[in-house]
């Protein structure tokens, strides 16, 4: 082994390394830094999630959604039922049917989030104000995010935000995700594709 | 007002997935298979001085390196070469760039095919081409017949197989290089090989001019540049550390090879000892698995590395053969499209949805030249002629002159084009930009002469003139090649009524938003929108 021979081999191996470096680590574009801000944005907004439900907001479909979310980001999920109490009733008053309600909405989040390979929290509660219990709760969560689905009250009429969905976005101190249904999916099925009326109606001619 | 009806289909568009370390191996796959072939060459032909031919060559390699980069990051489209010389000099040029281009990429399927077995004989002594010629020769047109009817049938080896073998590959030269130096290198032998070899002029200029065959292939990051994500920011680095990685494998095996104490004894037939490169002159089994000897002959390492090597060198030859029928039938469909080349080279097979006229025709094409290499092995009373025509040259020597002569012609048009494109299109973002230019001011714009470019012309000029001077193949064959081409495109527009030695007409500008607009890098569109503007409202102010 001779100085010169170690020291050429030296300078292969360093400029090779170096050079293989250099072509791998190329500057991001304007574009890339802005889906970075984005990305790192979510992982703040994912450390804490709470899914919404209550007898007149049908969150299942959003359970799914957090779900994966919560899987990619390793957040804490925590899936809410608020009863809310009529005044007519004491606070802690039994509401068996409405109970039933969250106990089958709750076990179906878990069975979502299991199936998902995350783990779960559930809560139900009872309270005079969905909204205020939502914020209550979010507070002591230390939430980053809620997530509600939309209103489903009795009949659908295509409003599909109530009154305690806006309240909460209004005035959650997180950010909140709503997911409304697209029509139950009907939307495009079966339309003709734009133009087709057009050239049946030529070729009638 | 009514709604415009929105397309039910999206028209069909290269999409962009290649990544820098794609982008890499994709060039690497073909560039540094050179290597391969050009060490045996070239220690044969300059001995004491390769590392002299290889470290000119490289030179203007690097010159040729930079201009492929600023080109293809500026004008990210598939067609390399060709294209930017059709783009800067027009119709015409852009053919013959485009015809020499071809000529490369054909003897680009012989040359590598006939040293995959090469290397291949390694481990398989019956594939030796001097004992078994005809078994040599078989097994080489059998494997250019099988790339042939596999690339008809679509099947291409993948991108990420490329990245695999190219990260091998890098890693293993990378350890017979360090090996080497630390085990095997003796300076002071380096020095007296160079004192006591030192070529004769001519030898040193036919040295230089088969080292450039060690540089040919980087034109395959820019036809690949369509496909590359972001090309405008991907294809500076990938360009600059393929010129780098190969100039620097180039540089170290040859000296390696000039000072390296063997770590088996080497005799001639007569007992007495040989250097290393003392293998090489007069023998073409040898010449052509330089590298696989090399590696053998390392201390420790060569143990692993004979048995390895020719098996990776053949892969990778495989994979540079199987890019030349790939690259000519894509070069020829383009240059089709483009109203160069008759529309039969765009014919697409039924079935397989392949260029297969062109992929047959140009596998044709080296099927006839191996038959031209291959000739006085295969019946010897044909040397007579050969020493007669082409001082004796043939087999591999045959592919390498054909092979440089197509380089040195295609570079030295590239080179022309930069310039060109310079002064004719300075409105184009060149995020990449050759440095050391001098201002000029060309149809009321400012713009610069790339001084790098116009050396690296001088230099891959010369290195045609000696590649014209040296080998004798390369004088007639070459320039019959790129005549007969030049008067079937003189037929093929005449007949389509096309001008013959004007351009059609181009819209570049489109075009080049176009590009931009799906490349990835969308500020260039910006810039690119606002240096036009600005030239028109600058045109305006001074009517």
């Amino acid at each position: 082994m001779t100085l010169i021979g170690a020291l050429a081999a030296l300078v292969v191996a360093i400029s090779i390394g170096t050079t293989f470096w250099w072509m791998l680590h190329p500057p991001d574009s304007f574009v890339e830094r802005r889906a970075k801000e984005a990305v790192s944005e979510l992982e703040r907004m994912v450390g804490s999630i709470i899914v919404v439900f209550t007898p007149e907001i049908a969150s299942g479909h959003m359970m799914a959604l957090a779900a994966k979310l919560a899987r990619g980001e390793r957040s804490d999920l925590l899936a809410l039922y608020v009863i809310e109490m009529p005044y007519t009733l004491p606070p802690d008053a039994e509401m068996p049917t409405e109970e039933r309600a969250a106990l089958d909405e709750l076990g179906a989040a878990e069975t979502i989030a299991k199936s998902n390979g995350i783990s779960i929290r559930t809560e139900i509660l009872k309270a005079r104000s969905t909204k205020q219990a939502v914020l209550d709760i979010a507070k002591r969560e230390r939430a980053n995010l809620l997530i509600v689905g939309d209103h489903r009250e009795g009949r659908y009429v295509g409003a599909p935000l109530s009154r305690t969905i806006e309240e909460i976005a209004a005035d959650a101190k997180c950010d909140v995700l709503i997911g409304v249904e697209g029509k139950h999916g009907t939307i495009l099925i079966g339309e003709p594709p734009p133009g087709a009326e057009a050239s049946d109606q030529v070729r009638e001619r | 007002m009514a709604q415009p009806p929105i397309p039910q289909t999206r028209p069909p568009q290269l999409r962009r997935a290649v990544t820098p370390w794609g982008s890499f191996s994709w060039g690497y796959s073909d560039v540094g298979a050179d290597i391969f072939i050009g060490l045996g060459l070239v220690l044969a032909a300059a001995a004491g001085a390769s590392n002299v031919a290889f470290l000119f060559a490289g030179i203007v390699y690097v010159c040729i390196g930079l201009a492929y980069t600023e080109l293809a990051a500026a004008y990210p489209f598939a067609g390399g070469g060709p294209y930017f010389v059709l783009r800067g000099l027009g119709d015409v040029f852009g053919f013959i760039a485009g015809w020499a281009v071809l000529l490369d990429f054909t003897i680009d399927i012989t040359i590598f095919a006939w040293s995959c077995i090469d290397y291949s004989s390694q481990l398989l002594p019956m594939l030796v081409g001097s004992a078994h010629p005809w078994v040599h020769f078989l097994a080489v047109l059998g494997l250019i017949v099988a790339l042939c009817f596999l690339n008809v049938m679509g099947v291409r080896e993948s991108t990420a197989f490329n990245g695999i073998v190219a990260g091998i590959d890098v890693l293993s030269e990378t350890a017979i290089l360090c090996f080497g130096f630390l085990f095997a290198f003796r300076p002071e032998l380096l020095i007296h090989t160079m004192q006591a070899s030192w070529p004769s002029p001519y030898h040193l200029m036919l040295g230089t001019s088969l080292a450039i065959i060690s540089f040919v292939g980087l034109e395959s990051i820019s036809q690949a540049a369509q496909e590359t994500y972001r090309p405008a920011s991907v294809i500076p680095r990938t360009s600059v550390a393929l010129i780098l990685t190969i100039l620097i494998f180039a540089l170290a095996y040859s000296n390696l090879a000039l000072g390296m104490q063997p770590w088996h004894p080497i005799l001639d037939a007569h007992g007495h000892h040989l250097q290393f490169w003392q293998i090489f002159p007069h023998d073409q089994d040898n010449q052509g698995k330089a590298v696989a000897l090399l590696a053998a002959q390392v201390p420790y390492w060569g143990a692993l590395a004979s048995l390895y090597v020719p098996v990776l060198g053949a892969i990778l030859l495989l994979i540079s053969s199987n890019s030349g029928v790939f690259g000519s039938s894509r070069i020829a469909y383009s240059m089709s499209r483009a109203d160069l080349l008759p529309s039969i080279f765009q014919r697409i097979h039924a079935r397989f949805r392949t260029p297969a006229v062109s992929i047959f025709a140009f596998c044709g094409l080296a099927a006839v030249t191996l038959m031209f290499a291959a000739l006085p092995s295969l019946f010897p009373r044909a040397m007579s002629l050969y020493v007669r025509l082409f001082h004796g040259e043939s087999g591999l020597d045959f592919l390498a002159d054909l092979y440089a002569f197509g380089a040195a012609t295609s570079y030295s048009f590239v080179f022309v084009a930069l310039i060109a494109l310079r002064l004719v299109d300075p409105f184009s973002p060149r995020k990449f930009k050759i440095p050391v230019n001098w201002p000029v001011r060309f149809r009321g714009e400012n713009t610069g002469i790339p001084i790098i470019g116009i050396f690296g012309f001088i230099g891959i000029f010369s290195i045609l003139v000696f590649t014209l001077m040296t080998h004798p193949i390369g004088r007639i064959a070459g320039p019959a090649w790129l005549a007969l081409g030049f008067i079937l495109y003189l037929i093929y527009r005449r007949h389509r009524g096309l001008p013959l030695f004007r351009s059609q007409k181009h819209d570049w500008q489109r075009h080049q938003m176009e590009i931009l607009r799906t490349s990835g890098d969308l500020e260039l569109l910006d810039q690119y929108t606002a240096n036009l503007k600005a030239a028109a409202e600058r045109k305006k102010a001074g009517a």
